[in-house]
């Protein structure tokens, strides 16, 4: 496969992903913004909180800043900046706008399905439909959206033989899920206490169940631990648990099979591969306290950090051949 | 029983005017159309519509589009597509195919002949001046043996109907003709709406069309070579006919490579893949010749490959089509196309040209230069519908600007007498309307020379434009070229 198009596809299913996140933490935070008006009196609204931290787990609140001023961050403008300004490449009109044309540049490759489903949604963003859509209701904006992520990843995987092409697809696609999933634990634990006792008030219960549907694990999460929302139990799913699609170890996992696929005629393994091997084994074996001990959030930014070099190791490897 | 539907309306504002494919005269439909006719009225304008905008959005959604430059980015735009396909019957077909392979057969052998013994000009039936002067003659392909001798691999020879009927050679697309994936296209999408019409019809298919070209493209493997590499090369996304090259690729299960993902190395062109190098063994290249190589060509160009024209001269690169084939298709050299075919084959053309007058013969100058209301004027060295006169549509100052270029210039032009293009019925706003169409028929040479059965029509969609380019507003239908004999079955409405 030419490198071109392996680093494209790569990045298509990175932004695919990047984007569905975009959604559903936007759509989290409209929700949680609904909730937490009606029951913190002493802030009614005034700092959308629970929004405003997407744009730091994205990384953006600089560049909003940037466009829009510096002091009060107002609801509506967060929303516009991270769903249709096209000034912004963390939007979702732009990552999905880079997606389709990296897909238009390998659509050869890709499955028509596939790529149809892409070239549809970009249309579609582009288009009135959507922007009515969004005015009407954002959540059922960004709920399709969603949808329309999670479609494409079905059709790369019901329509797809599994070869390279597949797991490039997959190696972009997991990689950035295991990225998104430390930072948004990072950012939503900021202001939460590690690992000590919490107080049980309801808006803290609130914060942790909203972790886990910024992850979609609210109901996959309830299912395994018995509706008891805390802390520990919610990091530990969310880091380790092994058969949940959207944890980080699960994330891992997939990202280390795709890449040995890739590799499997090569003979030699990358550094990009043994990276992502110490990684997978580390969250295979760790006792779920070392985490505490260590500090969550260093142990988050450890994951980051391996996710980087990884992502560095993968581009030396094959897209600069 | 049925009373006649209140949609035959359909016809209603239908005018007849120079030759039209659907009816010899008023309500005399021909003979191979009738069914289509039948079906049609019975089909309806709502219907039509319906079916017609179900087209455009299986086009958008499937990202069949194109190019347009002008504004501040390149806009997308989808080729309109008019539901009314064309028929061919099967006599016409048979003259237009052997008319067809005969042309191109005679380009090959003048292309040829032209960078190696010259006999042609030797014996003065084409002017060596206009050969050597043409734009499209590369004299780095001198004495340069290309494999198996085949130049233009891939052409499309632009037909068009005269007011009786008959087909003439508008125009020869020797270099990187496009247009056949909406060929490929306009059918699938056609069978996708229209099921029942196909059972009426026995039409050729041209679903062959990709296997043949990829047949042909190993066919030019370097010798020794069984399994030849082969890749489509393209000057990118952002080129007009991107589509294009990403469906044939796509097609043919071969690589679409850019220049920046092929180099050269110890006299042999590789891909950068991730796996490290791998070899090519044939490019079926979408690059103009001036791009191809930066060491041989233009060195500005940022599309080519470096050694690319190296490898082609060594024999260890098939190129198709082959450098240099822009002396075939000049628009100076069109009008001596039939001597062409005459000299090497000792045949009579069995396709006519356009008659075309010439500026640089004293007696065509005056000629064009008094007639210049009537005649259609075209700069020898520019395509797509641009920098042309159409005498009939001109203004005074148009025509003294043409005469006074033709003056300066007289290699630069040619002149033809207007001719108004057969007419076709197309769906324009709930009715159908003639409009003037072209037949785009793409041929192939490899082994042998096989003809695409049928071709991209394209239809001038404004009333009254001559014009069918793409560029300038052209649409297309899909093109059947019927069987003789009965439709492998028939159902009923």
């Amino acid at each position: 496969m030419l490198s071109r198009v392996a680093e494209n596809l790569y990045w298509i299913s990175r932004y695919v992903e990047r984007a569905e996140n975009v959604a559903r933490l936007l759509d989290v935070g409209f929700h949680l913004e609904l909730d937490a008006s009606g029951l913190d009196g002493d802030a009614p609204g005034a700092d959308p909180a629970p929004i405003a931290s997407v744009l730091s787990i994205l990384a953006c609140r600089d560049a909003f800043e940037r466009a829009h001023g510096p002091g009060r961050l107002d609801r509506e403008a967060v929303m516009r900046f991270l769903t249709f300004d096209r000034g912004n490449d963390q939007s979702i009109v732009a990552m999905l706008g880079r997606a389709r044309e990296n897909a238009r540049a390998t659509q050869e490759t890709i499955s028509a399905e596939a790529w149809h489903q892409l070239n549809r949604l970009h249309f579609y963003l582009q288009g009135k439909k959507a922007r009515r859509r969004f005015a009407d209701s954002p959540p059922r904006f960004l709920q399709g959206i969603k949808r329309a992520c999670i479609l494409f990843d079905g059709l790369v995987d019901g329509t797809l033989p599994r070869t390279e092409i597949y797991h490039f697809l997959q190696l972009g696609r997991h990689l950035e899920r295991a990225n998104q999933i430390s930072r948004i634990l990072s950012v939503k634990l900021h202001g939460l206490r590690e690992g000590g006792p919490v107080v049980e008030s309801p808006l803290r219960i609130v914060h942790w169940s909203s972790l886990l549907w910024s992850c979609a694990a609210y109901e996959a999460y309830l299912r395994d631990y018995h509706d008891r929302v805390d802390p520990e139990g919610v990091v530990r799913y969310l880091i380790l648990d092994p058969e949940f699609p959207r944890s980080i170890r699960f994330c891992v996992s997939r990202c280390l099979e795709s890449l040995r696929a890739i590799a499997a005629g090569d003979g030699f393994g990358s550094e990009a591969e043994r990276c992502l091997g110490r990684l997978d084994s580390e969250l295979h074996y760790i006792d779920p306290a070392e985490i505490f001990e260590r500090g969550l959030g260093r142990f988050l930014s450890g994951v980051q950090d391996a996710c980087n070099t990884i992502g560095d190791e993968i581009h030396q490897a094959y897209f600069f051949t | 029983m049925a009373t006649t539907p209140p949609q035959t309306r359909l016809f209603d504002r239908y005018a007849l005017a120079g030759y039209d494919e659907m009816f010899a005269g008023p309500g005399q439909v021909r003979p191979h159309y009738r069914a289509l006719h039948d079906r049609l009225v019975r089909l309806g304008p709502e219907e039509l519509e319906h079916r017609h905008r179900a087209a455009d959005l299986m086009m958008r959604n499937q990202g069949i589009t194109f190019t347009v430059y002008g504004r501040e980015q390149g806009v997308e735009r989808i080729i309109p597509f008019d539901p009314v396909p064309r028929l061919i019957s099967p006599s016409e077909w048979d003259r237009i195919e052997q008319g067809l392979i005969q042309r191109v057969r005679a380009l090959n052998l003048f292309i040829h002949d032209v960078y190696h013994e010259r006999h042609i000009l030797r014996d003065r039936v084409v002017p060596s001046e206009l050969i050597l002067g043409a734009s499209g003659y590369r004299r780095e392909c001198v004495g340069l043996r290309v494999p198996r001798d085949i130049y233009v691999h891939v052409s499309g020879i632009d037909l068009i109907r005269d007011a009786d009927g008959t087909f003439l050679v508008l125009e020869d697309n020797c270099r990187t003709p496009s247009g056949v994936s909406y060929v490929l296209k306009n059918r699938q999408v056609m069978k996708q709406l229209f099921p029942l019409l196909f059972a009426e019809h026995n039409i050729r298919p041209i679903d062959d069309y990709t296997t043949n070209l990829l047949a042909v493209l190993r066919h030019i493997g370097p010798p020794g070579v069984d399994e030849p590499v082969v890749a489509v090369l393209t000057p990118g996304v952002y080129n007009s006919a991107y589509f294009e090259h990403s469906f044939l690729a796509r097609r043919m299960g071969v690589e679409l490579v850019e220049g920046r993902d092929l180099f050269f190395d110890s006299g042999q062109l590789f891909m950068r893949t991730i796996r490290g190098p791998q070899r090519v063994d044939v490019l079926y290249r979408r690059i103009d010749d001036d791009f191809l190589d930066p060491m041989t060509f233009r060195p500005d160009s940022q599309l080519g490959v470096p050694g690319l024209v190296a490898a082609y001269r060594t024999g260890r690169l098939g190129l198709a089509n082959a450098i240099g084939t822009g002396v075939a298709d000049d628009k100076g050299v069109y009008p001596f196309v039939p001597e062409i075919i005459r000299y090497y084959l000792k045949e009579d053309p069995i396709l006519p040209n356009v008659e075309t007058f010439r500026p640089q013969i004293p007696a065509h100058r005056q000629h064009i230069l008094a007639n210049l209301h009537q005649l259609v004027v075209k700069a020898v060295d520019a395509s797509g519908g641009y920098g042309m006169l159409i005498g009939p549509a001109s203004t005074a100052e148009q025509r003294a600007e043409f005469a006074r270029r033709i003056a300066d210039n007289p290699r630069g032009y040619i002149a033809q007498p207007t001719i108004t293009l057969s007419q076709h019925p197309t769906l324009v706003d709930h009715h159908l309307e003639g409009r003037h169409v072209d037949l785009r028929p793409f041929v192939l040479c490899g082994e042998t020379v096989k003809v695409l059965a049928g071709g991209l029509t394209r239809v001038a969609l404004p009333r009254g434009s001559l014009v069918v380019n793409s560029s300038q507003g052209g649409g297309t239908k899909d093109t059947w070229v019927l069987r003789a004999g009965p439709p492998k079955r028939s159902e009923a409405p």
